[in-house]
This record gives C-alpha cells, sequence and structure tokens, in this order.
C-alpha cells in the first residue's frame, strides 16, 4: 500500500468514527447508528474528590525551624569535628523536657556529613554553634514570633507578620534585668502546683547574667502570677510576668519553637 | 506478593538508595541499620495506629484506610516541603527543580482535600524525623524516587479495598498521578521509569513494615510537661 492509499484509509476511518458518533439522523431517515456500548453498562462513578489545584510553597520568611536535642553533643565553631567547641548541647532542659535548639543554617562538609548551626543556651547569651545533623532529631517549624518591649513593658505575637496577641508585663529589676536579644520558646509546663509562676510557664533559652547559681542554671521564662497587681513593672528576677488571663491566652496561641526578640 | 505478606524495604526500594541513604547519614553500616530498624518497627507500627495483624487490616474502615492515607500523604509533603525550604530543591538543575517543585505541590494538594474528607475525624499530624535526606540533592533525589515507588504500591493495595465505590474512584485519581509521579521521579535519576509490566497490590500491613524501617514517623518530642514546677528565674 503506498503512502496516499494508507492516508486515504486514515481519512475514511476518522470520518466512519465520527459518523457512528454524531447524533441521530433526522426522523424518516433510514439509517441508523448501531449502537456502540450495551446498554446495561452501570453509570459511571463519580470521585469522591478531586484535590484541586497544586499548592506551592508557602512563602518561607515567616518560618522557623527547630530540632530536639537526640544525643548530648558539643557544639563548635565551625561546621568541623576539630573545630574549637562553644558549648556542650544537652538532651534535656531543667525543666526535664526534651531540649530543643534553634536552627540557623545547615551544611555538608568534604565527607558528605551534614551540619547544622543552632542556637543555644549559654553565658553569654545569643551564641551559636555547629553541630551534626545526625544528634538532631526531626524539624519542626512555626510562623510565630514574640517580640518583648523592655521599654514600653509589653509582648506582642506576631503570626505570619499578623500581630495576634499583645499584652502589659512585668520584667526584670534593677540586678536582675531581663537579657536583652534573640531567642526562642523550648518548653511549656501546665498544671504546677507552684501559684508565683500562674497557670502556664514557658521556658526560654536565656540565661539571667547575674544569677548562674539560681536551681536550674537561672533560665528566663515566661509565665503568670499570683500578683497581677504589680504588672506592669519591673518587679522580676528576669522573667517575664504576665497576667494569669493573659498567659492562658497565649498559651493558646504560641507554640514551643518560637522566637523570641527582647529589645 | 499478596496481601498480609510482610513486605522488605527491598521489594519497594529496588535501588536500596533509600536504606543506603539513611543508614550513611546515621554513620551505620547498612547491616547495622537494618537492625535497628527492624527494633524500631514495632514502635511504629503503634504510632500509626496500625492494625496488629492483616486480618484487622482487612477489616479496616474507609475511614482507617482513608485516614493511613492522610498519614502518608503528610509524609510525603513534608518531605518535599522540607527540602524546598530548606533551599536543597532552589540548587537543583532547572528540569529537577520542576519535578520536585510540581511533586512538593501536588503531595500538599492531596493533604489538603484528603484532611477536608476527613473532617475532624482526620488524625493528628505526626512528627517527622527524615534524617539529614532532605539537605543534599542526592539523598533527597534517592529517597524520593523511593518514596514515589512506596507510594504506589500502598495505593494499589489499598485501594480495592475501600467499600465506598465513589472513594475508590477517587483513589484511583490519586494513583495514577502518584504513579506518573514515580515514573517521573525515575525519569530523573535515568533510571528505568516503568519497572515492571505489572505493579503488585500491597499489603497495609506491609507498608506500615516498611515505613517502619524508614524511621520517617518518630514519637513528638516531649517539649511539654505537666504537674512539675518550674525551674526558671522567676
Amino acid at each position: 500500500m503506498t503512502r496516499s492509499q494508507l492516508a486515504a484509509c486514515a481519512i475514511a476511518a476518522t470520518a466512519a468514527g465520527f459518523a457512528v458518533g454524531s447524533p441521530q439522523p433526522p426522523s424518516g431517515a433510514h439509517t441508523r447508528p448501531a449502537p456502540v456500548l450495551p446498554t446495561a453498562l452501570p453509570a459511571p462513578v463519580r470521585p469522591a474528590f478531586t484535590p484541586g489545584p497544586a499548592l506551592p510553597i508557602a512563602r518561607g520568611r515567616f518560618v522557623t525551624r527547630w530540632a530536639p536535642v537526640r544525643r548530648a553533643v558539643a557544639a563548635r565553631r565551625r561546621p568541623n569535628t576539630r573545630a574549637a567547641p562553644v558549648a556542650r548541647v544537652p538532651t534535656m532542659t531543667p525543666d526535664d523536657t526534651v531540649n530543643i535548639v534553634l536552627v540557623r543554617d545547615s551544611r555538608s562538609d568534604r565527607a558528605g556529613h551534614i551540619w547544622v548551626r543552632v542556637s543555644i543556651a549559654t553565658i553569654p547569651n545569643g551564641r551559636t554553634g555547629w553541630v551534626p545533623r545526625s544528634a538532631l532529631g526531626g524539624y519542626g517549624t512555626v510562623d510565630t514570633r514574640l517580640v518583648v518591649d523592655l521599654d514600653r513593658l509589653t509582648a506582642t505575637l506576631f503570626k505570619r507578620g499578623q500581630r495576634t496577641f499583645r499584652a502589659r508585663i512585668g520584667v526584670g529589676r534593677r540586678g536582675s534585668p531581663t537579657p536583652r536579644g534573640r531567642f526562642f520558646v523550648r518548653d511549656r509546663l501546665t498544671r504546677f502546683a507552684d501559684r508565683f509562676y500562674g497557670p502556664v510557664a514557658f521556658g526560654t533559652n536565656a540565661r539571667s547574667p547575674g544569677l548562674t547559681d539560681w536551681p536550674g542554671g537561672g533560665y528566663i521564662g515566661i509565665h503568670g502570677t499570683d500578683r497581677p497587681r504589680l504588672i506592669p513593672g519591673h518587679i522580676s528576677h528576669g522573667c517575664i510576668r504576665m497576667r494569669n488571663v493573659d498567659i492562658l491566652a497565649l498559651g493558646r496561641r504560641m507554640p514551643v519553637g518560637t522566637p523570641i526578640t527582647i529589645r | 506478593m499478596t496481601g498480609g505478606t510482610v513486605l522488605r524495604l527491598e521489594d519497594v526500594d529496588r535501588d536500596e538508595a533509600l536504606l543506603e541513604t539513611i543508614a550513611a547519614l546515621h554513620g551505620d553500616t547498612r547491616a547495622d541499620f537494618l537492625r535497628k530498624a527492624v527494633l524500631g518497627s514495632a514502635g511504629m507500627l503503634a504510632l500509626l495506629g496500625a492494625p496488629p495483624s492483616a486480618s484487622a487490616a482487612m477489616s479496616a474502615t474507609d475511614l482507617d484506610i482513608l485516614n493511613f492515607g492522610l498519614r502518608f500523604e503528610r509524609l510525603q509533603a513534608s518531605f518535599y516541603t522540607e527540602a524546598e525550604s530548606m533551599g536543597v530543591v532552589g540548587k537543583m538543575a532547572p528540569r529537577k527543580q520542576e519535578w520536585a517543585r510540581t511533586l512538593g505541590a501536588h503531595e500538599r494538594a492531596h493533604v489538603r482535600i484528603v484532611k477536608e474528607i476527613l473532617g475532624d475525624r482526620a488524625g493528628p499530624r505526626p512528627f517527622f524525623d527524615f534524617h539529614g535526606v532532605t539537605e543534599s540533592e542526592d539523598s533527597f533525589t534517592r529517597t524520593a524516587v523511593a518514596m514515589e515507588d512506596l507510594t504506589v504500591a500502598l495505593l494499589t493495595g489499598i485501594t480495592p479495598r475501600m467499600r465506598d465505590r465513589a472513594l475508590v474512584a477517587a483513589l484511583f485519581g490519586l494513583l495514577t498521578t502518584e504513579a506518573r509521579h514515580a515514573a517521573w521521579a525515575r525519569s530523573i535519576v535515568r533510571t528505568t521509569p516503568a519497572a515492571n509490566a505489572f505493579d503488585e497490590p500491597r499489603s497495609l500491613d506491609g507498608v506500615h513494615a516498611l515505613l517502619g524501617r524508614t524511621r520517617f514517623i518518630v514519637s513528638a518530642p516531649r517539649v511539654r510537661r505537666r504537674r512539675r514546677a518550674p525551674r526558671m528565674t522567676g
């Protein structure tokens, strides 16, 4: 069969196909199309759902990443086992919760091992160090940020850049000031018997420079109070105190891992 | 392989990419990793709310099956999202970027719709630990290939078990999409896109066991504590 004959056959077959699929001819016509499918087939099944459009990744500028410490490890100045240690990073906090670190950066060394730069709890405050990725667990993410203003005595929570909470606070008095800098929420404690801390307390990685011999190492927390009339004011040993109604509201909105700016 | 038979990781992880990658990241030998993984898989089953036996799996309701599907879709979506947000995807060649971003966007859409369908009966989001495989291009790509193959295996196994035909029809839509993902992933690493003439159905138990061996789904770290007085400065 020549190429032109093949083309003619194809055209004829296509035309026949269209004829079969075309509407019925007007009444009175002599020809009826033969049924293509048996009439007894069940109706098509309508899917219970369809996923809809694809979801591109949300903009990441509000996202902060944290990770639990799976094994105690030395944080180092550079991503290298021979680099000088900055601090020891334990697996547990003084409050007996799993220690977490804030993830700042990651890179591979020449051998292909991954190192992660993390914020750690040290004196002086605000230091970072490199730890092997294998010392950390899976990453968690948050899209919240707490800003504490020591001059205005306010704490403001943002979620994806939008303000969602603000409260007046009590902060450290002279002699035990609340440290300024960038920190994060390490844990959340509830249902404890000590009314001094109110109903909810958040632990942070911030440390009081002057109270390092405090039980647990002098960590700064964010918590309620049994003396709400003192708020706002410079009243604490460094912790950030709120009225109980406010700490309960914050407790519903602020996840562990939230970065904190104290300014 | 038929439903109810426990799978080996090698059945789906054909190139053993998943196994080798994770073992290397842990600094383990392959044998050490497998030994630990087997020990860890029992806890994994509990975490997934898995039925303890194949017969229990067969009697699972559509809700249970769909909730398992949701966990798996969340695993995939988190995997691609983490790699993209860590900047690994952005450093890849353009054709690989398109592949990774597209698959991630699809998986997130799958999570959204399955969550919507389950409503308040959707299970909680598990905590994931990808052990660093999302942080280098090579390990991410190799793991993605194994994960997409595993997804096809899972959907091939669970779809016929659904009782509601409308859900079956919907899962077929996911299955064919995931099969395209798997073929695309394989073409990215220049492996045969269609490895077999027929994809064997996989049992729910088998996929549970495979997931357990990856150790990608872990217990959430205990960052909350009750009934213990704070030790902060006050």
